[in-house]
């Protein structure tokens, strides 16, 4: 999917579809680069209270384009504005006043305490001698308490972890009051901790404050779960923007980072590494919720899937998909027939024949179809492939012990 | 755990702890200039040191040592090292650099250069009327002529890093040619001038106290009134332009006033080390912050602190024999600094 996109046709942004004012940025035919273009011809516009995630692989102009916009590069053809306002006309105050950046160099001041960085923010709205009056005390105070960073103001900056770090940083972009936050790999370098705290932070503010965020982003996973917008940049071009659910679909993830093997599920929110299938093949009976976790280690450790017999909307229908297994499942709206049952029963079987390995994922107390389960047992015997079976408390651990023995074993009866 | 946050009261309470080593700083500076006043190869009652300044008009050994010797040299001091505290603050915010000082782009060595012609040959001799200021002439077209090559270069030079190695080169090229001369001069004279290119606050005439007053203090002023951009530029010159700096214009500012103050002190006591350098550095240690709005007047003070120190200790530690400032500095100074930074965790 890389449908070549135009201006006019731009989605609206959800929550301003009729908004009389101009838009908050605008880019017109943009070519950003130095001296070589690499991206042209950029169109694009943006309201207010969006997260737009700019993906796109390494090189592929993300940081360039951000450079563009926040007026540290000149363009090389097109043109940008904000607020209605062309860049190149604004004074370097009032642009201050509209756009501000948090970038992902670590921004490294001896001596500065936390709550004196944030206070820098202030610069486009304190006065000739930066001085600070009692309405800019209460934004820096807003602003490192919209970070949670209240604790912090009295550290020095130099002494922050870089997730604190990254927190001030961003108090410090948003205590300048901008409408758009141009933000440069906002979560690179953190733990998970900070980069959700972060992410739920700028979610926060964009529906809340009106804030726009325009943030180059290297994580799918991440730009999925809090954009408003993407837009996705390759070989060039602005190959997509729209929203996440319906820009990310796998390929389109597949074809962005030139990776095939790596598989990206909407639904579960998150990416899959496709097994490439080098330890065998192995059928996994599951169903209702089972077979997730047994699926996901038999991929890790590179055995190519297929599985077994369950609605398609079941939990392990959506992971075995997401893994590139060959499932066996019906229609949940529609309950198949006995005779539909029985048809994919042997189709099933006659899979398990083709695999190295049958895994049992954990024991249901009634199992809907336990007369095909001991079907696929006793074809397993009949053909002496190992059989794997998850406990009834689903623990993992010994079912993992058992695939490394397993494999041992094979590669010593081999040699 | 959120402690409750009152940037209010926070910020009330750094500028009190703030006020205090301001307090501290200007009442040394007072106590130091008054010791280098009353101290010296003569020494003479408190009362009457105190008599004379009051009625500049009595003559006599005394009026004369304290108004034409001592008071220039204690007034030199304290602006000298307040300049060269300043012009080192700057041009260590611009480069984003510790190790940067004010002679960093060539000053000195371009005032030494110019020096040497006049100390080192015959040069001089023929102009007799401004003799008594020759010296200070030179040095002055030697620290503005580097200063308006090295601005001019930067005008066109974008990258911080290649703007100091034009400096050091400038500095090698005048080095090579001061050299040269050297090698040819007379020994007589080489002593004059090596002693000269060591710093020394004597010798101060009135005029060029009230010249270091008027430009250095406008220059201060200046430098003061746009320490709000100087901030900015603290996180470099990314955020500095997005905050609303402009910037192309505000680099040239920095270093031609760095430059000056710099060149101004220099051309008149010699290049003098350390101080530039290291003040700063204590400035922000005392202070606790980089804040260049209590920096800039908390470096000078400092400069003033440290600078009169130095000079007490070069004059009477080998009394009647008096040192070049530029030992005392930087043999005292240079372990205090180290001392101090690792103490603090090395934080630069």
């Amino acid at each position: 999917m890389s449908v070549a996109f135009s201006t006019e046709s731009a989605p609206p942004a959800p929550s301003q579809a009729a908004d009389p004012k101009p838009p908050l940025l605008e880019l017109r035919g943009l070519t950003v680069g130095y001296r070589k273009p690499i991206v042209t011809d950029l169109n694009l516009k943006l309201g207010r209270g969006l997260f737009v995630s700019i993906l796109g692989a390494n090189g592929a102009g993300k940081s360039t384009l951000l450079r563009t916009i926040s007026r540290r590069l000149k363009p090389l053809a097109g043109e940008i504005f904000l607020a209605g306002q062309s860049l190149p006309s604004l004074k370097a105050p009032d642009l201050a006043r509209i756009m501000s950046v948090a970038l992902t160099d670590r921004a490294q001041v001896p001596m500065l305490r936390a709550l004196e960085f944030v206070a820098l923010g202030r610069h486009p709205h304190s006065d000739f001698l930066g001085r600070l009056a009692p309405r800019d005390l209460l934004m820096v105070e807003k602003a490192l308490t919209a970070v949670q960073a209240g604790q912090l103001a009295e550290r020095f900056v130099d002494e922050l972890s870089d997730g604190e770090r990254q927190k001030v940083v961003l108090a410090r972009a948003l205590a300048q009051e901008p409408k758009l936050l141009l933000l440069d790999e906002p979560t690179a370098h953190l733990d998970l901790r900070h980069r959700l705290e972060i992410l739920a932070i700028l979610r926060q503010l964009c529906q809340s404050q009106g804030l726009t965020v325009l943030a180059a982003v290297h994580d799918v996973e991440v730009a999925a779960k809090v954009s408003d917008l993407v837009v996705t940049l390759k070989d060039g071009r602005l190959v997509d923007l729209g929203r996440p659910e319906e820009v990310l679909v796998s390929a389109t993830v597949q074809s962005l980072y030139d990776c095939p093997t790596a598989n990206f599920n909407l639904a579960l929110g998150g990416l899959e590494l496709i097994p490439d299938g080098q330890a065998g093949r192995a059928f996994v009976w599951a169903g209702q919720d089972t077979g997730a976790l047994p699926l996901r280690v038999l991929a890790k450790k590179g055995y190519a899937l297929a599985t077994g017999l369950f609605p398609d909307s079941d939990l392990d229908a959506h992971v075995a998909r997401a893994l590139g297994a060959k499932v066996f499942s019906y229609p949940s709206q529609k309950p198949p027939t006995p005779e539909e049952l029985e048809r994919l029963g042997e189709l099933a079987l006659g899979e398990l024949a083709t695999c190295d390995l049958l895994a049992l994922g954990r024991p249901l107390a009634a199992e809907p179809m336990g007369e095909l389960r001991q079907k696929l047992l006793r074809l397993a015997q009949r053909l002496e492939i190992p059989v794997l079976e998850l406990g009834p408390t689903g623990e993992l651990g010994p079912f993992i012990q058992a695939l490394d023995r397993l494999k041992t074993l094979s590669t010593s009866a081999a040699a | 755990m959120e402690a409750v946050l009152d940037v209010k009261l926070l910020t009330r309470r750094l500028a009190g702890r703030r006020a205090w080593v301001f307090l501290i700083l200007g009442a040394l500076t007072l106590a130091l200039m008054a010791i280098n006043l009353a101290v010296g190869s003569l020494t003479f009652p408190l009362a009457r040191i105190v008599d004379t300044l009051l009625r500049p008009s009595e003559s006599g050994d005394l009026a004369f040592i304290i108004w034409k010797i001592r008071l220039p040299r204690v007034l030199a001091t304290v602006m000298g090292g307040a300049y060269l505290a300043a012009s080192g603050l700057l041009l260590q915010v611009y480069f984003r650099n510790p190790i940067v000082g004010p002679y960093i782009l060539g000053i000195s060595s371009g005032a030494t250069l110019m020096v040497s012609l006049v100390a080192l040959t015959s040069v001089g001799f023929q102009m007799t009327y401004v003799t008594p200021f020759l010296t200070t002439i030179a040095g002055c077209l030697g620290a503005y002529g580097v200063m308006i090559l090295v601005v001019a270069i930067a005008a066109k030079v974008r990258q911080g890093a290649t703007l100091l190695i034009v400096g050091l080169m400038m500095g090698y090229l005048c080095g090579a040619v001061t050299s040269v001369l050297t090698a040819l001069a007379e020994k007589e004279k080489i002593k004059g001038f090596v002693l000269w290119t060591m710093g020394s606050f004597s010798g101060f005439k009135w005029v060029e106290i009230g010249l270091l007053a008027g430009l250095g203090g406008g220059l201060l002023l200046a430098v003061y009134l746009l320490s709000k951009p100087l901030n900015a530029f603290l996180l470099g010159e990314d955020y500095a332009a997005s905050m609303g700096v402009n910037i192309r214009r505000f680099r040239l500012f920095i270093l031609a006033a760095a430059s000056a103050l710099a060149g101004l002190v220099t051309a008149m006591a010699g290049p003098v080390a350390f101080v530039g350098l290291a003040v700063p550095h204590l400035a922000r240690l005392s202070f606790g912050t980089s804040d260049n709005r209590v920096l800039i007047p908390g470096a000078c003070l400092m400069g003033a602190v440290v600078t009169s120190l130095c000079d007490l200790i070069a004059r009477m530690w080998l009394n009647p024999v008096e040192l070049p400032i530029s030992a005392i500095t930087a043999f005292f100074g240079a372990p205090v600094v180290i001392g101090l930074l690792l103490k603090r965790g090395a934080r630069m």
